[in-house]
């Protein structure tokens, strides 16, 4: 455990060397959010409604921030991975006492760490700012961090798992497109499941996407006890799940390992 | 002339050389067709609880994504560098084109292509129409508006990227304006508070590249129209004069490449 927690520590600390490209994120966060807050303030206005499917402006838009805060921290570790099989650096890690899905999940959430503490840090701050306040309660933020953690590290599964695929597909990439664009869609990443048509509601509460983006943002502008401990469940279900995927497919890919000298 | 050989020649070689992986080509061109979908998403739920916003409606919104995508697609596939203009004068990769006898901007420009911009390009042609009935007959229009929005992106990223003669690493900076000029420009500009709406329309001009075209396909105006395009010349001759100037200052990066 202490191996995996050194190698989060370590791609935890490469991110802080890219100041530039962190920097690039705190305006891509701080501009979209500022696009948005004057959207939904224009959509509020013009409705003369004070909610949307039981969503305030400010809960409407602190619930994006948060969503925001976890996307733009989610995983793209398959990458690495799929070049790693391709190009056959896997034979150096290999060597390695570690196992190499569980090696490339604490890379990843070491590289996610940095990146959800700032963006946390800047959509807070531009939205506190710009809706002049804070919506959500202090367990609703812990509540918010607990379900965010256990989204990351199930984001960071499935990556895993994406990656790996690279055994037997040529390119894993158009998989990882489709499974960030049902995050983004039926994950609820732009506005809550509620909002939803009820037919699509009903599809997506079905699914597990939302367990990555919708259930942490829910928690924090809209704290139940009860939703909180039903989506942690489902959360852990589906990490255990995804987790014996990943290690089905490690052992098959083992098999087709082929490590020529040089 | 010969610099629209320059670029036909460019643009055909880029599209050959795409094809040959022809498996990874419609991959990527799918795969921003779905990317650029889910954008509109976003759009089509907030329409089923309120039927307009600010007179825009699902048709309005969808026309303002056709263009902006067009656009884009168009830039990217045409002049496949313009967003690499910056990272390309500080690494001292000019030098290649500085050395041959065609004009080193156009040059530089189209020397390079972009695939997934095809998949910006198809998709900015059916979601235009789908957004409307009849929407061939205003088809001709809406290509020479994408063309336009494609000028003014180019024109603005070389403006953005040129600054890197004077600063040097210039990056950073160019990528986030021209990220900025694309996140407002798929927008409606009327949603914004008016002191934003004033930097739309002039620091960041995102105001013509979508909602300015969106506006002429739904109710026409000459008037309109020749503010757009005089805007769009304007924005032209600006880049190329800023450019120009700055290749005064540039200095050889001493680097040796190899180019195929």
């Amino acid at each position: 455990m202490i191996r995996y927690v050194s190698v989060l520590r370590t791609a935890a600390r490469q991110q802080w060397v890219y100041r530039a490209e962190l920097g690039m994120r705190v305006v891509q966060m701080a501009l979209f959010m500022g696009v948005f807050m004057a959207l939904w303030r224009t959509a509020y206005g013009v409705s003369g409604r004070a909610e949307l499917a039981g969503y305030t402006l400010p809960e409407v838009v602190w619930y994006l921030a948060m969503t925001e805060t976890v996307v733009l921290s989610s995983s793209r570790i398959f990458v690495e991975i799929s070049q790693a099989v391709r190009a056959g650096d896997l034979a150096y890690v290999l060597a390695r006492p570690l196992s190499y899905p569980l090696y490339q999940v604490s890379n990843s959430l070491g590289h996610s760490a940095p990146r959800f503490a700032l963006n946390l840090l800047v959509g807070s701050v531009v939205v506190g700012i710009g809706m002049g306040g804070v919506v959500g309660s202090v367990p609703g933020l812990a509540a918010f961090l607990v379900l965010a953690a256990l989204s990351l590290v199930l984001d960071a599964l499935v990556a895993v798992t994406i990656g790996l695929l690279a055994f037997w597909l040529e390119e894993v990439a158009p998989v990882a497109w489709i499974y960030q664009k049902l995050v983004f869609t039926l994950g609820g990443l732009f506005l809550p499941l509620d909002m939803f048509p009820d037919w699509l509601r009903r599809i997506a509460s079905a699914l597990p996407f939302q367990f990555i983006t919708y259930v942490p943002a829910r928690a924090f502008v809209r704290f139940e006890t009860q939703f909180v401990l039903r989506a942690a469940a489902g959360q852990l279900a589906y990490i255990a799940a995804t987790a014996t995927l990943m290690a089905l497919l490690w052992r098959r890919a083992q098999r087709r390992l082929v490590v020529h000298g040089g | 002339m010969k610099t629209v050989r320059l670029v036909l020649g460019y643009l055909r070689h880029n599209l050959m050389s795409a094809m040959a992986y022809r498996g990874a080509f419609l991959m990527q061109v799918a795969g921003m067709m779905l990317n650029n979908a889910t954008l509109l998403f976003f759009w089509w739920v907030l329409f089923t609880r309120m039927p307009t916003l600010q007179g825009w409606d699902l048709g309005h919104v969808m026309v303002l994504y056709g263009i902006v995508t067009v656009g884009y697609g168009v830039a990217n596939i045409v002049c496949g560098n313009c967003f690499r203009v910056a990272q390309i004068i500080a690494a001292g990769d000019l030098d290649y084109y500085l050395t041959l006898p065609a004009d080193p901007l156009t040059h530089l420009l189209v020397s390079r292509m972009s695939v997934s911009a095809w998949g910006d390009l198809f998709f900015g042609l059916v979601v235009f129409l789908l957004s409307g009935p009849a929407r061939w007959t205003a088809l001709p229009l809406f290509l020479v508006l994408g063309v336009t929005s494609a000028l003014i992106l180019v024109s603005f990223s070389v403006l953005m990227g040129s600054i890197a003669f004077w600063v040097g690493s210039a990056d950073s900076l160019a990528n986030q304006a021209i990220q900025a000029l694309i996140t407002f420009g798929i927008y409606p500009v009327d949603i914004f508070p008016s002191p934003v709406q004033l930097l739309l329309y002039t620091v960041i001009p995102a105001a013509f590249v979508g909602s300015v075209p969106m506006a002429l396909l739904s109710d026409f105006s000459l008037g309109r129209l020749a503010v757009l395009l005089g805007f769009t010349a304007g924005l032209v001759v600006v880049a190329r004069v800023m450019f120009l100037r700055g290749l005064r200052r540039y200095e050889s990066g001493n680097l040796v490449t190899v180019r195929g």
